[in-house]
């Protein structure tokens, strides 16, 4: 459940420059965390005066959400194509969404939507792949070639200095983690996992801000024995080499006592207004969470929206085997429409909208025409196995995200695909520029490069630009 | 380290201003090339390649087509097909680079100079020699070739060697040799990287500066395709004396190395230390108590000999290696059938390693593997890398220490590594047979009847085998080139395979090759000790590629038993080896300590109980433990042992500090605290068992003090009565067991 950062592998960066750093920041370690210490971090503020850095919230949509039943309607293609859905118009005039999405179409002022996605891989490892680190091979592999943009704004952040706040810098909260991940940067950039269904009255987060003072107080005992024996650590500790240890402890120690920490977990803090507002269900309380830690000082949080509310396969991957794609749609809309539009409301009442940018997405679109095959199973959206049922397929060539916050220019749509949806024809983006948007709010320096297993200097964007209609 | 590649593609460290040419620095050596300068025509090969080069526009990120090339101007990488490059900038984009009407409006010009927007920022000055060569060349009328002009055959920097004193200062002078005879000063042309930045730095114009550290460090010297390296040595200059005396060559030549640079060694390390080091070292285990208290019970003069001889023979040693060595070797469960195979493939490992096969003989049977898995282990291999480019990217860099990857698209930028040399290399793999077996995603392998040939994918040309440049003869049809391929490596002159073996080993044992990264063996990246790396390399080979000897050799040499604590004058050596360097337990070696700490066993799926986390055949036991995965043990992806992750990070210390896992251990009851609480004998002895077991040494007499007093302590529970006295103690004991393992002298190897 808890995977989180390292500091840079010992091979990357030798050097004294670095090992004195870790001197600073070790010598006030876990060497000095005796009892009344631990009890002092679980009452401190962890330095609240830092300013705080540009942070990403990304909603993924595992399987890949139809473009064209949701936010690239094509009311006048021939019915195999449009679907069912009727079409509304939004606060933005012009920009037309489907009937799925109406609180959404109410403040699509706070957002804009790129209706030109194009890549080139189909499958689910190879397009989430493409989407989340660039990888341009279009097979579908078992694991990542290379590191997702998460990992790596984890990596360089982690390489930038050590962190204001005891929060870890990369949560992925039911993230998507099946095909990404830090490939050669090691799993120590792997985000911290917290999975569990956050509307439930039980959920909570374990290893995070003991609850229990005998649990505190025993572990402060420890601490401190741990410090009385101590004997060949002061010795070791002049080589400087080890001491990147005690860092990582103290912050251990800390996300383990502090109460603040423990707080940025607690939905119930939140107002029962809120909580309403984004939805009492795994998605909207999902992204409520997503918005607490994100406030609390995480820079990336990922969250997917799949389970039970996407119906009967749990993903988007609306197949005619797996489901009945109009049904389906139907079936999560509102639960989609209401935490998705809180999310992004939420981010501007709290005056966040410069410093989170929330990215809504999936690794593609889906098939304009609409095919029929028989249902494999029954279930939540899903007709009788057997009986036919309609469904789209992978769609690479054209596809939507929406992104607000992050200083962008909302309201607009960028981009468009023609007439039936098929291609990405105007102001076409790739899976590079997607990343070099990202990284440019970040404030990443798109020409970076990060060594891979061989050495080998590998830029974080290959071949992408940030989509500067965005920032306008 | 890795910085060097970094140069070659980085924006920031090309494109930067700081590195704008001068005309003073570059005037010299235009000059020096033709007499009459205005008069000489300018060779687009030899005068205006290096000046794209030395400016930047053609690194990673700027122009370079491996870089995808900024704005679609593309240049090849570093200048290494000037025919190329005379296109892009004369003909491509309809000819609009450059503008012979007038010359100074050519875009090259204006865009380099910041006359008009350039993302790269201003790289050449308007007044700057190159500027007006770039010109002078257009005004002549652009051509490619002048038809005169001579071949660059040697690039030579002076000197070769140094010493130089801390924050001291040398000028390096660099010299082409062309076909023609000709000298020609290219100083402020080549471009320099300093492979030790904290010990030295190298400017654009080839001054080198040193800081306040002692050491080795090597500049490298590049101008057009060829390399030179300026090696040196910053002597710190303190007294080293009373070294101890030598046990074999490894001392001569290290500590001789020590007295050049005087830097003074910590004294050898005592019993203690020798035997909790050695043993983690070889046997990929804690020594136990009773091993500890024999060890220091044995009188005799040679007991650390024979330590080393008895952990060589210990099948922990085989399990070990083996887990060193077969996630190198790919031996990765993707799908849930590979077991059979992986586990055959394992057990070949260990098996080799325990009988002490000799090295030569291990990887000619892999490299030239026939036949299935079942019959024939080594065949695994080839089922888990597929691809001819993979293997002999693999293959090389794991057993010749050279990367090869760079060269499959463009000349390795610090190397002589062309693609001819690639793809001659790849031919090896090229007569590779498979058909498939009855099971699933494996192939039988065999040698498919053929003249073996690989086709250069940008010539078009097909190339015989050819192993790094050398001729291994005519192979027939009939014959496995694998086969030639391996005879290559095992003979006497091959400069690679030793080499990379033993400072590999040499790593394992003291944390930095004597070539950092141990895999990346090149002219341009010479080992910190070359006397010491070619002793070792003779003796490998004259013991016929005897693993075992050479870790006898290492454990042996007194080098290796010098103390990790510093003295006042060689806290900073991190590569001179004046002192042991403590390095955290890897994975598997931490979990099994852990164990044996807590007195509990780890459980691991499809194996017996009681099976070691050093003896797990593949990676796939490390879906199932967080333990494995936050401690970095490596999941066979990669050649490079790098994929191992030896640093800290905050999901280990959570980990250690609260997990559930670790709970368990303390708690467990029939582990070790339990057992502890449970004895008759005094606290004193329980306590001292426990320091035996975690750290192979008795606890001083403060440490024992501080344990007992608070094994002595009563607990209270909730109400605030004092809870049962044997529960307690036991409690008591847990923390006491918990305070160990969260130190560092029981996380590192010291």
């Amino acid at each position: 459940m808890t995977r989180v950062f390292k500091t840079l592998p010992n091979n990357f960066c030798p050097g004294p420059i670095q090992r004195r750093g870790f001197m600073k920041m070790g010598l006030g370690g876990f060497t000095s965390l005796t009892l009344p210490n631990v009890l002092r971090l679980r009452a401190e503020n962890p330095s609240p005066t830092k300013p705080k850095k540009n942070a990403v919230i990304l909603v993924w949509q595992p399987g890949g959400c139809s473009h064209i039943d949701t936010y690239d309607p094509k009311p006048l293609a021939p019915s195999e194509y449009r679907g069912p859905f009727g079409t509304i118009s939004t606060a933005v005039p012009g920009m037309n969404f489907t009937e799925l999405l109406p609180m959404q179409a109410k403040i699509a002022d706070k957002f804009s939507v790129l209706r030109s996605m194009r890549h080139g891989s189909p499958g689910h490892p190879a397009g989430t792949m493409r989407m989340l680190s660039g990888d341009q091979d279009t097979r579908d592999k078992v694991k990542p070639r290379l590191p997702d943009w998460m990992s790596v704004t984890s990596y360089l952040r982690s390489k930038a200095g050590p962190r204001a706040t005891p929060l870890p810098p990369h949560v992925a909260f039911n993230g998507p983690a099946s095909y990404n991940g830090p490939a050669y940067l090691g799993d120590a950039y792997s985000p911290y996992y917290i999975t569990g269904d956050p509307a439930k009255p039980n959920f909570s987060v374990s290893n995070i801000g003991l609850s229990d003072p005998n649990e505190v107080q025993h572990l402060g005992r420890r601490a401190t024995l741990r410090k009385n024996l101590d004997t060949l650590e002061r010795s070791l500790d002049q080589v400087g080499e080890l001491s990147a240890l005690d860092e990582f402890e103290t912050q251990a120690m800390t996300l383990l006592t502090n109460q603040q920490t423990k707080e940025a977990f607690d939905l119930s803090r939140e107002d029962d207004q809120t909580r309403d507002r984004y939805g009492r269900n795994t998605w909207g309380q999902q992204l409520l969470m997503a918005r607490r830690l994100i406030e609390a000082g995480v820079d990336v949080l990922t969250t997917s929206l799949r389970g039970p509310l996407c119906g009967r396969v749990q993903n988007w991957d609306d197949h005619p085997v797996n489901h009945h794609i109009f049904d389906a749609l139907r079936f999560r809309s509102h639960a989609y429409d209401q935490a998705v539009s809180a999310l992004i409301e939420d981010i501007y009442e709290r005056g966040l909208s410069e410093r989170v940018l929330v990215v809504v997405t999936g690794e593609f679109g889906r098939t304009p025409k609409v095919s029929y095959q028989p249902s494999t199973g029954a279930g939540d959206a899903s007709a009788p196995a057997g009986s036919k049922q309609p469904g789209r397929d992978h769609w690479a060539r054209a596809f939507s995200n929406i992104w607000a916050g992050g200083g962008i220019q909302g309201g607009q749509f960028i981009g468009a695909t023609d007439r039936l949806g098929e291609d990405s024809i105007e102001r076409v983006c790739h899976e590079g520029d997607f990343l070099a948007t990202i990284y440019q709010h970040l404030g990443i320096d798109l020409t970076t490069t990060i060594d891979d297993f061989n050495g080998r200097p590998t830029p974080i964007v290959d071949r992408g630009k940030p989509i500067t209609e965005l920032m306008a | 380290m890795n910085t060097l590649l970094l140069l070659y593609h980085s924006y920031q460290r090309l494109c930067r201003p700081r590195q704008l040419l001068t005309a003073s620095a570059v005037l010299l050596g235009i000059l020096a090339h033709g007499a009459g300068a205005s008069e000489t025509e300018v060779s687009f090969v030899n005068d205006i390649v290096p000046v794209l080069t030395k400016a930047g526009c053609n690194a990673g990120v700027c122009h370079a087509k491996a870089g995808g090339g900024q704005n679609g101007f593309q240049l090849s990488l570093l200048g290494f097909e000037p025919a190329e490059d005379y296109e892009s900038l004369v003909k491509q984009a309809h000819g609009r680079r450059l503008f012979p009407a007038l010359p100074h409006h050519s875009l090259i010009l204006r865009k380099a100079s910041g006359q008009v927007p350039h993302g790269g920022g201003i790289r050449l000055e308007q007044n700057s020699a190159e500027y007006a060569m770039l010109q002078r060349w257009i005004e002549q009328g652009a051509a490619f070739q002048t038809g005169t002009e001579p071949k660059l055959v040697a690039v030579d920097v002076h000197p070769p060697r140094g010493l130089i004193a801390m924050k001291g200062q040398q000028q390096l002078t660099v010299t082409a040799e062309y076909s023609d005879g000709s000298l020609r000063d290219v100083t402020s042309l080549s471009l320099y990287e300093s492979n030790a930045e904290a010990l030295a730095e190298a400017s654009p114009d080839g001054l080198v500066t040193t800081h306040d550290l002692p050491g080795t460090f090597a500049v490298m010297v590049r101008f057009q395709g060829k390399v030179s390296v300026f090696s040196a040595a910053v002597p710190l200059g303190a007294p080293v004396p009373n070294l101890p005396p030598p046990a074999n060559f490894i001392d001569q030549h290290l500590f001789a190395n020590l007295q050049q640079i005087g830097v003074p060694p910590s004294p050898l390390a005592d019993d203690a230390t020798f035997i909790r080091r050695v043993t983690l070292d070889i046997a990929g285990r804690l020594p136990t108590d009773s091993e500890t208290i024999g060890f220091f019970g044995s009188s005799h003069s040679d007991r650390r000999v024979q330590l080393i001889e008895r952990l060589l023979k210990s099948p922990s040693y085989a399990d070990y290696f083996a887990s060193k060595w077969v996630p190198l070797l790919k031996n990765r469960r993707d799908e849930a059938s590979d077991i059979t195979a992986n586990f055959a493939f394992h057990a070949w490992v260990r098996d080799n390693l325990l009988a002490n096969s000799p090295f030569d003989q291990i990887v000619r049977e892999l490299l030239a593997a026939t036949g299935t898995v079942v019959g024939n282990p080594p065949a695994a291999w080839y089922k888990r890398v597929k691809d001819p480019k993979e293997q002999l990217e693999d293959i090389s860099q794991l057993f010749l220490g050279v990367r090869m990857q760079c060269a499959q698209c463009h000349h390795h930028p610090f190397e002589r590594w062309s693609q001819d040399d690639y793809y001659s290399f790849a031919a090896f793999f090229s007569q590779i047979g498979r058909k498939p077996t009855g099971v699933r995603g494996e192939d039988l392998i065999f040698h498919q009847r053929g003249i073996a040939t690989a086709q250069n994918i940008k010539t078009g040309e097909s190339l015989r085998p050819a192993a790094l440049g050398d001729e291994v003869g005519d192979i027939t049809a009939d014959e496995d080139p694998r086969l030639r391929l391996a005879d290559w490596m095992s003979s006497k002159n091959n400069p690679y395979f030793s080499k990379a073996l033993v400072n590999r080993y040499w790593k394992h044992f003291f944390k930095r090759g004597l070539i950092e990264p141990e895999d990346d063996i090149r002219e341009t990246n010479p080992p910190t000790n070359p006397e010491l790396l070619a002793a070792l390399e003779a003796h490998f080979l004259a013991s016929g590629f005897d693993l075992k000897e050479l870790i006898r050799l290492i454990t042996n040499s007194k080098a290796y038993q010098l103390s990790a604590l510093p003295n006042e004058h060689n806290l900073a050596d991190r590569q001179n080896y004046s002192r042991f360097y403590p390095r955290r337990l890897p994975a598997e070696v931490l979990l099994d300590a852990i164990d044996d700490l807590t007195g509990t066993t780890t459980a691991f799926a499809n194996l017996p109980a009681g099976t070691r986390a050093i003896a797990l055949p593949d990676n796939s036991y490390n879906k199932s433990s967080n333990f494995l995965q936050f401690f970095g043990r490596p999941n066979s992806q990669s050649v490079c042992e790098c994929e191992r992750v030896q640093s800290s990070s905050l999901a280990q210390s959570l980990h250690l500090i609260n997990s559930d896992e670790i709970k368990a251990k303390l708690a467990d009851a029939n582990g070790r605290a339990a057992n502890l609480a449970a004895l008759d004998s005094s606290l004193e002895e329980r306590v001292t068992k426990l320091y035996l077991v975690a750290f192979s040494r008795k606890p001083q007499s403060h440490e024992l003090q501080t344990a007992v007093d608070y094994l002595r302590d009563t607990l209270l529970d909730v109400e605030g009565k004092p809870i049962d006295g044997k529960q307690a103690l036991q409690e008591n004991f847990q923390d006491l067991i918990w305070a160990l393992m969260n130190s560092k002298e029981f996380l590192f190897n010291h």
